[in-house]
């Protein structure tokens, strides 16, 4: 790749990527969401592998990190909804709103937003999404690349 | 003055984790110092005034996510983001 493209890339993403956040964090109210905000995020990693390949990206993303934060983003999704189970008897049930005035108050202040649309359990459903698109995405290219880089080791050794 | 204070922990906690990945190769040619950190979040500011805030948000003229997204990258980075030997795993 060029140099102009690999001084701009970088910053470039670290924009990107905030602009991923932001789309995660506006889920509630405005268009967007955990999945649309995690693949803006993915595709800030992807464009610094291409750029700068695998080896060589200033992102590193290994394994164990890929695997823990896949895990704690299902798991998360999983507790959030098993909270809306045990306190209210319905699965996923938005506890920080309260729609049938069922829960304690001071479980709906836990589970409450804080802003000023008081969106419950909304924001923090799409925050764990986001994680887990992030790195489900960025894992997928990683592991084309890594792939496309043994079978060039593969050629290099029967020559 | 309201501060919101949803989207700026979960803004800095989600930009706090990938500024932690960043780790720059020590053999590597490419050399990101401090000045692109500096443009960065100059142009973190500009964007975040450019966009504004939520429909509903009242606290800040600026989106308050993206500002905390980027002061979280930047932390993360300067704190567990130091160079280190390549860690990718295939």
């Amino acid at each position: 790749m060029s140099t102009i493209l690999k001084i701009f890339v970088f910053p470039a993403t670290l924009v990107i990527m905030c602009l991923g956040v932001l789309t995660i964090l506006g889920g509630h109210i405005t268009p967007g969401g955990g999945f649309q905000g995690g693949a803006i995020i993915a595709a800030g990693f992807i464009f610094c592998l291409v750029v700068y390949g695998l080896k060589e990206s200033p992102f590193k993303l290994s394994h164990d990190f890929m695997a823990a934060v896949e895990s704690v983003g299902a798991l998360s999704y999983v507790f959030l909804g098993l909270a809306g189970l045990i306190f209210s008897g319905f699965f996923l049930y938005n506890l920080g709103v309260d729609l049938y005035s069922i829960v304690p108050a001071f479980i709906q202040s836990i589970f409450d937003y804080p802003d000023p649309t008081h969106a419950g359990i909304i924001p923090y459903l799409n925050f764990v999404v986001g994680l887990k698109v992030m790195v489900g995405l960025s894992a997928v290219v990683i592991a084309f690349l890594g792939f496309k880089e043994l079978e060039s080791d593969k050629e290099e050794v029967q020559k | 003055m309201i501060i919101y204070a949803g989207p700026l922990i979960l803004g800095f906690l989600l930009g706090f984790v990938l500024g932690t990945r960043i780790k720059e190769d020590p053999e590597s040619k490419l050399k990101f110092d401090a000045s692109v950190y500096a443009v960065f979040i100059i142009a973190a500011v500009i964007v975040a005034y450019l966009l504004g805030p939520f429909p509903y948000y009242a606290d800040a003229p600026l989106a308050s996510g993206f500002v905390a997204c980027a002061v979280g990258i930047i932390l993360g980075k300067l704190i567990f983001g130091r160079s280190s030997p390549a860690v990718i795993e295939e």
